[in-house]
């Protein structure tokens, strides 16, 4: 018992005397943020004065207003509009968020903003393979992401190399 | 608490390049507790525990059992040994109830048990359990732990909790594994070589393959056998020497249409051998006049395989249609033994007959977020239960039986089935941002007892983004098993230094029904918990309180005295007693991130539990004549267990040191109870990357060797004065350290 003791005592002290870093966040935090971080490496053709992010039957809540709120990509302001049907998708879009749960009407949505220029992100399964540009998973509780440049380049989006060291390239199938 | 929190935290977005982004790790969350989607342990309404992959690999365990027993407080799973089949399925209980009051499923669905019914004097005495080491640890994603009662939303023996084990999915890296280690004095080597292949399919599917094999020498820990002049050790005491083999298949085929179909297949076999008493020289035996000792082999062959389909269908309905189809069949044997009244015609090996289980289960789920307050689960269950029992060779049953373990009769055998369907719903109602609550109800019939209903409340309070109060209340029941319904056998046992003949007999056995046997009824049960949940940005703790009242527990009666041909007592299963359970667990997890590279985690948790008999409802089991079994149930099991799990982790190493206490408990033999110390040991293993595929890792489970306390004047008490220096309740068994070295290989 007194070896017992002197491990849990040695260990708050220890704690007492460290910083500490972020060990783990959610999945929604961590697609939240890819979201934003993501556009650093794609240009857009189209020159607009705001930075649109479209989220399509809201997933996360609060999570992209917190984390959105007040910031700037390439210096333009960002703008969050969310949407419950793709037929509102704001004309100056540069991203949409299409939630796993909308998987059973993906085809209709990706057909009807087909060389609209926008960069389509999910996380729903085989979502790159199935002509959208970027898919997030995890493996082993950390995000991946897999990237369809045919897609891309289809809707002349233009990445930046470094980002296809990091990514997977699904070949597309169309 | 304050001792925890952070000194500064991170905005995600601003902060971090998408790199970094990806080397963190997404919080674990189980699938399990309710169905409207998976939780984390802040969001959950009861208290739930993942053990992960990583964790897994860190121990140099490739016994599932024996993993859950030092990550999990209020896990419990003893080495018993001269305990015939029990030595070689491993009895496990949660929170200290009993082993068919936990439910285990392989992702998400049911699994079959044991065959195999303890009846030898071990913890689990009574029961079956699903066998857990058929599983192949490297299969294995995370496995998920419940600690609340959940019969009302998944029916039968969710209790104590439910454990539901996780497969490995789409994207996971092939994977070698080589291990090999000993005990001390070059006992229990073991090797252990597992092979991982994932087949990566269209649209993110996969078909991975996981094969292993395990062999495992067994250990001595007996002492002397006074009978013999002079005093030598006669007899094996310890683990089995066992063979494993597992093969598992885990595939997920998405469709064009968005469904999924999806499959997985477990296949273990195992050859297992363990010894009885030394049976002392008598130069009338004619085969072995100078004594033998009759091994016992258990030849266990498990299956499982399920086939299913889930999608969505358009107005966000989500469906999972599925099959299941479950077997284990445990064949007993003895060799090296014979038939004292065959004398000089005995064999010395003999078939004693083979339990098996089966059993099929159809399933299917819907459901579907009807808004942001109301998530609505809907489902029905079909099952087909399945009991036979088969006879052994003749030699091993006639008059006295094969020595060691007589066989199966054919007035034993048994072809059982019963079925039973169920229809559940599961509600969750999210009031207000802060305030969540769930209802649940399941309705089953069943072909042999009838029907019954339950249900359960549960909500979670939101007091503060980082404060969650917790608490449900459920009915619940466990069905009575076909085996302790059906299960029967004629067998010789030990008594102080002389040999006796008794029974087990059906329920349904007229000389049963005679002495008072009546067909059983399903234990019930009340549960209750209340608890709560604090995070900072690195760490939470978690109290929770837990009781669980069971009327009707099924017991096997004392031996009632009788007369009638070679059997002198007789015994059979009866809805015994009403037992309360209660206890808390505090657990505390810190996850400390130095940099990019290097980081810490540390697990404190506290588990204690109580059980307490209220009343026994039979006649045919009473403090004279069932002391040992009544004081098992209340003392038999350590009242009270801690953890402290550490992990050091860099790009090159990574070092975990695991510490387990087990408190103390009791062991009555020959009416006087004994009890046993406090427990502590050590698991540790340092890993470290050679390659950028190759990891070498050299590790001990009970590193320092802990023994638990032998019975007070040892050698003079236990097993015919003194072969069995432990006791077979001991928590960590009692062979002592193990040492390995592993290499694994990534591809």
């Amino acid at each position: 018992m007194r070896l017992y003791l002197v491990i849990i005592r040695s260990i708050l002290i220890f704690l007492l005397s460290v910083n500490s870093l972020f060990a783990y966040q959610s999945e929604d935090a961590l697609k939240v943020a890819v979201m934003g971080k993501i556009a650093k490496y794609i240009s857009w053709p189209n020159e607009t004065s705001s930075f649109t992010i479209t989220i399509l039957d809201n997933p996360f809540g609060k999570k992209v207003d917190i984390a959105y709120k007040g910031k700037k990509i390439d210096g333009k302001k960002i703008k969050i509009i969310y949407i419950n049907n793709i037929k509102d998708l704001p004309q100056d879009t540069k991203i949409l968020y299409i939630p796993k749960k909308d998987s059973y009407k993906l085809t209709t949505i990706l057909q009807s903003i087909s060389s609209k220029n926008i960069l389509t992100i999910s996380d729903i399964r085989g979502f790159a393979q199935k002509k959208g540009i970027l898919q997030l998973y995890f493996l082993s509780r950390k995000l991946r992401l897999k990237i369809n440049l045919g897609v891309a380049k289809k809707n002349d989006l233009q990445i930046r190399s470094v980002l296809l060291r990091i990514v997977k390239i699904v070949k597309d199938e169309s | 608490m304050l001792l925890f929190i952070p000194l500064f935290s991170i905005d995600l977005f601003a902060d971090e390049s998408l790199e970094d982004l990806m080397n963190v790790e997404s919080e674990a969350k189980v699938d399990i507790g309710s169905r409207d989607g998976a939780k984390n342990y802040f969001d959950a309404k009861s208290a739930v525990d993942v053990i992960t992959a990583q964790q897994i690999e860190q121990t140099g365990m490739s016994s599932l059992t024996n993993i859950l027993r030092y990550f999990v407080a209020g896990f419990n799973a003893p080495n018993p040994s001269i305990s015939d089949g029990s030595d070689h399925v491993r009895a496990f209980t949660l929170r200290g109830m009993s082993p068919d009051q936990v439910l285990v499923l392989i992702n998400g669905k049911r699994l079959h048990t044991s065959a195999l019914l303890h009846v030898n004097g071990t913890i689990g005495k009574g029961s079956s359990n699903v066998d857990l080491d058929t599983i192949a640890v490297d299969a294995i994603q995370r496995v998920e732990v419940l600690r609340d009662g959940a019969a009302s939303q998944y029916g039968s023996d969710a209790i104590a909790g439910v454990i539901n084990i996780v497969l490995k999915g789409y994207g996971n890296k092939n994977k070698v594994i080589i291990q090999g280690g000993e005990r001390q004095k070059g006992q229990g080597k073991r090797k252990f070589i597992s092979g991982f292949i994932s087949i990566p399919l269209k649209y993110d599917g996969f078909i991975n393959f996981t094969v292993d094999t395990i062999k495992s020498d067994k250990t001595q820990n007996a002492g002397l056998d006074r009978r013999l002049t002079p005093p030598v050790v006669s007899t094996h005491y310890g683990l089995p020497k066992a063979t494993n083999y597992h093969l598992l298949m885990n595939a997920e085929i998405p469709l064009e249409s968005g469904s999924l179909l999806y499959s997985n297949i477990l296949l273990n076999k195992r050859a297992s051998q363990a010894s009885a008493y030394f049976r002392t020289p008598d130069p009338s035996r004619a085969i072995f006049p100078n004594g033998f000792l009759p091994m016992i082999h258990a030849n266990i062959m498990d299956y499982s395989a399920t086939v299913g389909m889930k999608g969505e269908i358009f107005n966000g309905i989500k469906w999972d249609l599925s099959q299941v189809i479950g077997q284990n069949s445990f064949a007993f044997g003895v060799t090296n033994s014979m038939n004292y009244d065959l004398n000089s015609s005995s064999p010395t090996s003999f078939n004693n007959g083979k339990l098996v289980f089966s059993q099929y289960t159809t399933n299917l789920d819907m459901k579907k977020q009807i808004n942001d307050t109301i998530a609505l689960a809907l489902g029905a269950e079909y099952r087909v239960e399945k009991y036979n029992i088969y006879a052994g060779d003749k030699a091993s049953y006639i008059d006295s039986g094969s020595q060691g373990f007589a066989g199966f009769q054919p007035a034993n055998e048994t072809n059982s089935r019963r079925e039973n369907y169920a229809l559940y719903v599961d509600t969750t109602f999210n009031f207000t941002p802060k305030l969540s609550t769930e209802l649940a109800g399941r309705y089953e019939k069943y072909s042999d007892f009838g029907s019954t209903r339950n249900i359960k409340l549960a909500g979670t309070y939101k007091v503060t983004e980082s404060f969650r109060l917790r608490t449900s209340a459920s009915t619940g029941f466990r069905a009575p098993s076909l085996a302790q319904s059906n299960y029967s056998l004629t067998s010789t046992y030990s008594s102080g230094n002389t040999i006796k003949t008794k029974g087990t007999f059906k329920t349904t056995n007229p000389i049963a029904i005679k002495h008072g046997a009546r067909a059983l009824k399903p234990e019930k049960s009340q549960h209750l918990s209340l608890g709560g949940v604090y995070k900072g940005e690195n760490y939470y703790f978690m109290a929770d309180y837990f009781y669980t009242r069971v009327n009707n527990k099924v017991m096997l009666s004392g031996d009632i005295p009788i007369n009638i041909g070679n059997i002198t007592d007789m015994r059979f299963f009866t809805n015994a007693i009403d037992t309360k359970t209660e206890g808390v667990d505090l657990k505390g997890v810190y996850n400390y991130k130095m940099d990019d590279d290097k980081q810490l985690d540390i697990t404190l948790w506290y588990n204690y539990n109580k059980n307490t008999i209220l009343q026994i409802n039979t006649p045919y089991i009473t403090q004279a004549n069932s002391l040992t079994a009544l004081d098992r149930i209340e003392n038999g099991q350590p009242k009270n267990s801690q953890r402290l799990l550490l992990n050091y982790k860099t790009v090159k190493y990574n070092v975990t040191y695991n510490f387990s206490r087990f408190g103390s408990y009791s062991q009555v033999v020959s009416g006087v109870s004994q009890r046993f110390d406090p427990v502590m040991i050590s698991d540790a293993q340092l890993s470290y990357k050679i390659t950028k595929r190759t990891n070498l890792s050299l590790g001990g489970n009970n590193i320092f060797n802990t023994r638990p306390n032998k019975w007070k004047n040892s050698g003079k008490f236990k097993g015919y004065n003194g072969i069995l220096p432990y006791s077979n309740y001991s928590p960590i068994g009692f062979s002592g350290a193990f040492y390995y070295v592993k290499a694994t290989m990534r591809f």
